[in-house]
């Protein structure tokens, strides 16, 4: 139980990372790679502000910010320096690499004494329901996991609450219209640079914000814990697509938590199966080329055979 | 109220492909005027239409549009005087949203957007009215995706877009080029009746003669580059198709002239 609640936990913080991703990749299809950078980023900012005592809604927040400023960086580079987005989204995150030992002042920093948004979560839930184990569902549960849990869920709810919102504004439409048809917003009055730059600065808000709340769940902040999470966040909006089979945007911001949420806990189960953690980022890897390219070749296949008959 | 004076463009400059796209063109055009450029292919009648709307960078000359100098605007700022309808049925619509939300984005074309819904349930009734006039059926879709409709269905779509709030001017490139006929008079007719219904100062761009001489108060016919007629008032009225294809004809001529003439007289003195 405590393995599959620890999946679950890990799997909805990072299903903010997901809807970063999904905003990158799938409103604007630019593969912004500055997320492996920008989770590292919000992680190190916070945890270094928690060790000198800032309140933790507050280091929290500074962790978004940072994220929201890398993004904006990428977001320059590309559309006023006219630099490929790739390339753009590479260099921002090589630059946050040392960016990060410089706030963390060293490779890693464990958060063992400092109060964090987790364990005042733990606090208020022992307020609620007294000190010891909770039980949910007949489990006996570790209080500090359940606080993380309900932590990482509301913070989920609410930003995809958010996001879903503000799809649906004058400016939340006007961002997925310059995703979708660049001229089209372009002729109706829209800066598509300044869409895209604002886009990519959300999008690695939420990335970083991600990054902060796991540095607060795990206990630590690692230089090294940003890398391949770009493909993780990806595999979590695949996964979801492919979950909700829609392309609705309230109901893919749903599938895109799903898929992170799935996602964690299939990689769980199978490390507990006998997977070695070494080969985990290989296996993402193939699993998200399978994904992008299942889909097209299945179709491929169809229309084929559609012929031949 | 529009001023083009003096306008040139050299695409590749400097390469062996360069291209003198528009060389030092200038025109003006009356509120309300009606105008349709013609031209042989490559000629820049297309890139005359996108000079106007800001799409790249001029070298030399100015435009302006009800008295403001437009020349260093980039497009997305000229949108708020401009209405544009694109030959591409692809071009001027989101495909991936639905007829709602784009027409709420033309709603908006040129004012700033903000954090209200973007489509209130004031707009909604007014969309439904508006589209109505499409006679397409389209008002009972409003919540398809416009990438389910037809090329037809989304040119009377940008159409109905580019005109929703009055543009100073209305820019049409071409736009029944990829239609099949039938959807292309359509589109046509739509074209006439929002125009004198709002009185549109318009820049039409088409290819087709007959389009041409029943449409519009004035013809500008382009060549290479540069203005080569410019037909108004009654000499417009009294044109014909033909008349029409008699000027290419010549043009055709003359240059079929100049090519050899040019050789025999570069064998000759070099």
């Amino acid at each position: 139980m405590t393995l599959l609640l620890g999946a679950s936990t890990v799997g909805l913080i990072l299903a903010l990372l997901a809807l970063g991703v999904y905003l990158s990749f799938r409103i604007f299809n630019f593969p912004d790679i500055t997320a492996d950078g920008s989770i590292t980023l919000g992680a190190a900012v916070t945890a270094s502000l928690l060790i000198l005592n800032w309140p933790p809604a507050l280091a929290t927040l500074a962790g978004f910010f940072a994220g929201v400023l890398a993004g904006t960086v990428t977001g320059l580079l590309n559309a006023k320096f006219r630099i490929n987005g790739l390339l753009s989204g590479i260099l921002v995150m090589t630059a946050l690499y040392s960016i990060n030992l410089h706030v963390m002042g060293k490779s890693n920093l464990p958060l063992l004494e400092e109060t964090t948004l987790v364990t005042q979560s733990e606090s208020f839930l022992g307020m609620l329901f007294g000190p010891g184990d909770v039980g949910v569902f007949g489990w006996e549960v570790n209080q500090r996991d359940a606080a993380a849990l309900c932590l990482a869920g509301a913070m989920v709810a609410g930003v995809g609450m958010i996001l879903y919102l503000f799809f649906r504004t004058e400016f939340g439409t006007a961002m997925r219209a310059a995703g979708d048809n660049p001229q089209m917003i372009r002729a109706l009055g829209g800066s598509v640079d300044f869409i895209l730059i604002f886009g990519l600065a959300v999008s690695n808000g939420l990335i970083a914000l991600s990054g902060s709340l796991l540095a607060q769940y795990q206990g630590f902040a690692d230089v090294q814990m940003g890398i391949g999470m770009v493909v993780w966040g990806l595999a979590s909006v695949i996964i979801g697509e492919a979950l909700v089979g829609s392309k609705s945007t309230g109901i893919v911001i749903t599938g895109a938590i799903m898929g992170s949420l799935l996602f964690r806990l299939i990689v769980a189960i199978a490390l507990r199966w006998g997977l070695d953690p070494n080969d985990l980022k290989l296996i993402t890897a193939v699993f998200v080329f399978l994904a992008l390219v299942v889909p097209g070749a299945l179709a491929a296949l169809r229309s084929r055979a559609g012929r031949a008959r | 109220m529009l001023e083009v004076s003096g306008i040139g463009k050299t695409f590749h400059a400097g390469t062996p492909n360069e291209v003198f796209a528009l060389r030092d063109v200038s025109f003006n055009l009356l509120e309300g005027s009606f105008l349709i450029i013609i031209g042989t292919n490559g000629s820049g009648k297309s890139t005359l239409l996108n000079a106007v709307a800001g799409t790249f960078p001029l070298d030399r000359g100015t435009v302006s549009l009800s008295g403001h100098d437009m020349t260093k605007w980039p497009e997305h700022r000229r949108a708020k005087l401009i209405g544009r309808v694109f030959q591409n049925p692809y071009s001027g619509t989101a495909p991936n949203m639905t007829i709602a939300e784009n027409l709420a984005m033309a709603a908006r074309r040129g004012l700033p957007r903000g954090l209200a819904w973007a489509i209130p349930r004031t707009l909604r009734s007014e969309l439904r009215d508006r589209v109505r006039t499409l006679n397409m059926g389209l008002e009972d879709r409003l919540d398809n995706d416009i990438g389910t409709l037809s090329g037809g269905q989304r040119q009377a779509l940008t159409l109905l877009m580019a005109s929703w709030l009055k543009p100073d001017l209305l820019l049409l490139d071409e736009h029944t080029a990829a239609l099949d006929p039938k959807s292309a008079d359509q589109v046509i007719r739509l074209t006439h009746e929002i125009i004198k219904r709002d009185k549109l100062t318009t820049l039409m761009v088409t290819h087709s003669m007959q389009q041409a001489v029943r449409l519009g108060d004035r013809l500008i016919m382009m060549h290479r580059g540069s203005i080569l007629h410019d037909i108004q008032g009654a000499e417009k009225a009294r044109a014909r198709p033909e008349d029409l294809l008699q000027r290419f004809e010549d043009v055709r001529r003359r240059e079929q002239l100049d090519a050899p003439v040019a050789e025999m007289l570069g064998k000759t003195y070099v």
